[in-house]
């Protein structure tokens, strides 16, 4: 028994569950730093972040167990009941902050539109295996695949919550990608992209997401002051230059210079007390972490682990980016969180689902190879 | 066909140019990363280190708050608080004792405030005074350049003008709480904040979406000294960030009178119950007192510790407001209303006589008049006017409860009148049903002789009183009571305006029925045998009723005991209702003192305060007229007396 037991140990993959504990230290360190001199009970966030890692790890650890086989099984189903939530937080119309994103069920609240990313990478990873597993795809082969993304970011871009509807997309994009899309197509839609883009932004946007997009394209001009938040957070990084502040010591945010500091704006926190080599050491932790995702997506055995693989890595990259692009200047701002160093359970738990299905998929492939 | 691993094979290509996509686009974010911390890093440090810009919020002013006559209620007024930020002392020793010296303090006691927040960021500044004069701001103000680190802050304290006179109405506001920011920001679709004041009670609570105006925003330099000043915009890189000028708040004008605020306040010196005048022809609230109180000028800047325990630990609870929070038992006053239900109902006119013989007694239980002789034989008018039991219980011996109870409802009796203040509790008229789902149990005829005279389970609030006794006397129409008249803008633009509203019209197929009910009521206070005779007061032409509300039932041997010799907790609350003037009503009120024990005596001066106040201010002319009736009314009296040759009796103060 303890053979087998110090035998599976061996096997068992730590890399994903490792990552994730990695940058989340730096997380937790940097939430501290980032809210311990607020007043109004900020201060006491990073307890509850706390409580929700270990709840998301033991999740991680709980999914690690699960055979990839009932993923697949099960993959249309949790699409289903994640849509079904996505719709029932728009039926309910419960308004937090502006936009309905959340279900309420008693004690719980719950954000739908995390879970649906995850739900979405499984359908489409179920349905390209099944369907034309070794075909390249052409614009027909997308009009399926496209509902299954298309339905669910309509709904959440109603609630309305633009930034889980593009990273549904650019999910989707990403997979559809690697599920060898022609170069061709993609050129075509890279065009059409930009046109619909166009009438997008001139008739589908809500005013205070246009002023987002104003404000980037240049936020020195915006006379309301809205620019503010961007230029704050650019002050914020490079007054942080190469080796940083130093821990607890962010003038900027500490200030109130900075708005939601805690949650958005972390990125801008840390590099204003880490300087630029803090935020080469953060980066690598992030990208060594999405290239091993990518090198397990191609040495597994079974076709739906490897997309599935893709999806889940490109969930995180996506955060990632967008947030860091953001924050530094290079995207307008959108409300996306960094994952691991934002506060947010909703955002952590789907982090820990996220690693706990990578491990299983690694997990089998070592112990039956 | 492909096996599972060729799938993945064939696809590794894909993989591969996917490891580059994400190696270009943190390489991208590591270029932005140094081109802001190393290429502009010296710049952008010198800003966040130099150029302390902050966007501070501006708190838009809170409307003003008016009565009917325009007086000024309650105000917003700047003060300022010391304060001190250490980051930015240079001498600690000697900018302490200037500033000890300008505030009369000592050194060592400022210091220890200093101590008592050490926890925090040197560049947060501290509190040292709160509420400085404008002495003490003066000088810190010309004296800044040698008291580095010293500056003022200012803040907007609301200040009701007459502190604790009808707090209960106006209510404050106070610091939204952690656990009511979410509630709020749901309920409002707000996006409140910490730090934000809100209504919590009264009209600030009720009409605080009106009164609170949105807060705007400026830009603020703070130097290397810590002092602020405006951000003038010259730098680059903060091109196009403008100030935001905060709305203003609109401001309320009450249909409340304040100066017979004043008057019933003074009326209730010493008391605890509360008053409510209305106009009988519109539903207006003129006036709404409960005591005792507090002053609701102390929760603008946060309670002190001790005002909050004194409020808290007070036994007769001042925050609670006893016009629309409370209800009662109305005692006597409920017999107009049963009056009313006989003489409909047919089963008695103005001729039907009761004998009272002090006692009446129905099964095994002895109902008592509180007249030990009795009353002999008793008509309506008198037995209104001398507030007769035995003559309400035997006719109501003869009525089904439910018929009672719904011409009792049909005045707005047992439910919300539906003034626009928040809390306001239902009251009760108990019926078959009722008693049936509450308790499981029929209803005991027993219970109607005890509805019948308003006690038992009969529960009403003042303002349910005065809205039903302006219906008798308008001729039953019932409005919905109201206390805020109009609301402008800050410039003075009228943007809403409130107008009467009848909520129904009691149906009252025999026309004698009022006209006696009322004559009952008139005599109450104008006949020498009527049991408020001697509060009649001088020229307000009274018409109302008596009562007192048993708090706790009395047994058989305690029936006749002194109120006033007993605990103060068992002791009767005196109840008054009434309309004035008799002959062309203009404003009724309702008062309930609490363990005040007579309603005549007690409850009664309080409405001839207010209303006398109301008659003097607004109906002159009829004052005076009333005056001279009052003298003839004196004088017959006067004169009867002298022709039974007795010595004046004193007048009977209790009713029941």
């Amino acid at each position: 028994m303890n053979q087998t037991f110090l035998q599976f140990l061996k096997r068992y993959d730590f890399s994903f569950l490792g990552s994730m504990l990695a940058i989340f230290l730096v997380g937790i360190l940097n939430l501290y730093s980032s809210t311990h001199a607020d007043t109004h009970g900020l201060n006491e966030l990073y307890k509850s972040q706390i409580g929700w890692f270990l709840f998301s790890a033991m999740v991680a650890i709980a999914v690690s167990f699960i055979h990839p086989k009932t993923f697949e099984r099960f993959a249309y189903l949790g699409y289903f009941i994640t849509l079904f939530l996505v719709l029932l937080v728009l039926l309910m119309g419960k308004v937090g902050m502006g936009a309905q994103r959340w279900l309420v069920i008693g004690p719980i609240r719950m954000q739908p539109s995390e879970f649906m990313k995850i739900g979405l990478v499984l359908a489409m990873a179920r349905y390209f295996t099944k369907v034309y597993p070794e075909k390249q795809l052409g614009f027909k082969d997308l009009i399926i695949p496209g509902l299954l993304m298309g339905i669910p970011t309509v709904m959440v871009v109603i609630q309305p919550d633009l930034g889980t509807g593009l990273l549904l997309l650019f999910i989707f994009c990403m997979m559809i990608f690697y599920k060898r899309l022609k170069w061709k197509t993609i050129a075509t839609l890279g065009v059409i992209g930009m046109v619909s883009g166009v009438l997008m932004y001139n008739f589908g946007l809500r005013e205070y997401q246009k002023k987002r997009i104003h404000t980037f394209i240049d936020p020195y001009e915006d006379a309301k002051g809205s620019g503010y938040n961007a230029i704050q957070s650019e002050i914020a990084i490079g007054s942080g230059r190469l080796f940083g502040k130093g821990f607890k010591n962010s003038s900027q945010a500490s200030l109130n210079y900075l708005p939601e500091n805690h949650t958005d704006f972390v990125f801008a926190i840390f590099n204003e007390e880490h300087g630029f080599f803090g935020s080469v050491f953060l980066v690598i932790l992030y990208l060594v972490f999405f290239m091993r995702l990518i090198w397990l997506a191609s040495s597994v055995q079974r076709f739906f682990d490897s997309v599935m693989i893709i999806g889940i890595m490109s969930i995180f990259f996506w955060h990632s980016f967008i947030n860091m692009a953001m924050v530094s200047g290079l995207l307008p701002i959108v409300g996306i969180p960094l994952p691991l160093m934002s506060y947010g359970g909703s955002s952590l738990l789907t982090f820990g689902i996220g690693v706990g299905m990578a491990t299983s998929v690694s997990n089998t492939r070592n112990f039956f190879n | 066909m492909f096996g599972e691993e060729e799938l993945v094979k064939i696809h590794k290509e894909r993989a591969t140019q996917i490891s580059y996509i994400l190696t270009a686009a943190f390489g991208l974010i590591l270029a932005r990363l140094w081109y802001l911390q190393v290429y502009k890093g010296e710049t952008l440090h010198n800003y966040s280190i130099q150029n302390r810009l902050r966007k501070e919020v501006v708190w838009a002013p809170r409307g003003l708050i008016y009565s009917r006559d325009d007086q000024l209620l309650v105000d917003n007024i700047p003060r300022f608080d010391a304060i001190l930020t250490p980051q930015f002392l240079i001498d600690k020793e000697e900018t302490l004792g200037k500033l000890a010296g300008i505030l009369g303090t000592d050194s060592a006691s400022i210091d220890a405030i200093m101590k008592k927040n050490s926890n925090q960021a040197r560049y947060r500044p501290i509190i040292i005074k709160k509420n400085i004069s404008f002495e003490e701001l003066a000088q810190i103000e010309t004296q800044n350049a040698d008291l580095p680190g010293v500056s003022v802050d200012t803040f907007i304290s609301r200040e009701y003008r007459d502190k604790e006179v009808g707090a209960h109405l106006l209510g404050y506001i106070s610091e939204i709480s952690q656990t009511q920011l979410p509630k709020l920001r749901e309920r409002d679709k707000t996006e409140y904040r910490l730090g934000d004041f809100i209504g919590q009670f009264g009209i600030e609570e009720q009409l605080d979406n009106y009164l609170r105006g949105e807060n705007g925003h400026e830009f603020v330099e703070v130097d290397a000294r810590g002092r602020r000043k405006r951000y003038i915009n010259t730098d680059n890189l903060f091109k196009g960030i403008e100030d935001e000028k905060p709305l203003s708040g609109m401001n309320v004008k009450l249909t409340i009178d304040r100066d017979m605020q004043l008057a019933a306040y003074k009326a209730l010196e010493g008391r605890v119950g509360g008053v409510i005048a209305i106009d009988v022809n519109s539903g207006e609230v003129l006036s709404m007192v409960s005591r005792p109180s507090f002053d609701p000028s102390q929760f603008s800047r946060g309670l002190s510790p001790e005002y909050w325990r004194s409020l808290v630990g007070n036994k007769f609870h001042p925050l609670r407001d006893r016009n629309i929070q409370e209800h009662f038992s109305p005692g006597s006053t409920f017999k107009a209303f049963s009056a009313i239900a006989a003489f409909e109902q047919g089963e008695i006119d103005e001729h039907t006589e009761v004998s009272c013989s002090g006692s009446f007694r129905l099964g095994r239980k002895v109902y008592h008049c509180w007249k030990r002789g009795g009353h002999g034989n008793v008509s309506l008018v008198r037995a209104l006017r001398e507030s007769c039991n035995i003559y309400f219980q035997k006719i109501a011996n003869r009525m089904d409860i439910d018929v009672i109870a719904n011409y009792a409802k049909s005045f707005g009796l047992g439910s919300r009148t539906g003034i626009s203040l928040p809390r306001e509790v239902s009251g009760l008229i108990p019926t078959k049903e009722w008693k049936k789902k509450r308790f499981g149990q029929e209803w005991q005829a027993g219970e109607t002789l005890s509805v019948s005279i308003g006690q038992s389970y009969v529960l009403t609030s003042t303002i349910q009183l005065a809205t039903s006794f302006a219906a008798i006397a308008n001729g039953g129409k019932i409005y919905r009571p109201y206390v805020v008249k109009d609301i402008f803008d800050s410039e003075g633009e009228l943007v809403k305006t409130f107008t009467p509203e009848v909520l129904s019209k009691v149906e009252i197929k025999n026309p004698k029925t009022l006209k006696f009910v009322r004559e009952g009521l008139y005599q109450v206070m104008n006949h020498p045998k009527g049991t408020a005779f001697m509060r009649r007061g001088q020229g307000i032409m009274m018409a109302g009723k008596t009562g007192t509300s048993q708090v706790r039932s009395a047994s058989a041997d305690k029936i006749y005991q002194r109120c006033t010799d007993m605990e103060y907790e068992s002791r009767h609350h005196g109840v008054y209702v009434g309309f004035a003037p008799y002959d062309n009503p203009k404003v009724a009120a309702a008062v309930i003192v609490e363990h005040g024990c007579s309603g005549s005596a007690v409850a009664t001066p309080v409405v001839e305060a207010v209303i006398t106040e109301y008659m003097k201010k607004y109906q002159p002319e009829m004052y005076l007229k009333n005056l001279e009736k009052d003298k003839v009314i004196r004088d017959n009296w006067v004169r009867s007396l002298r022709a039974e040759k007795e010595k004046p009796v004193e007048a009977e103060e209790t009713d029941e």
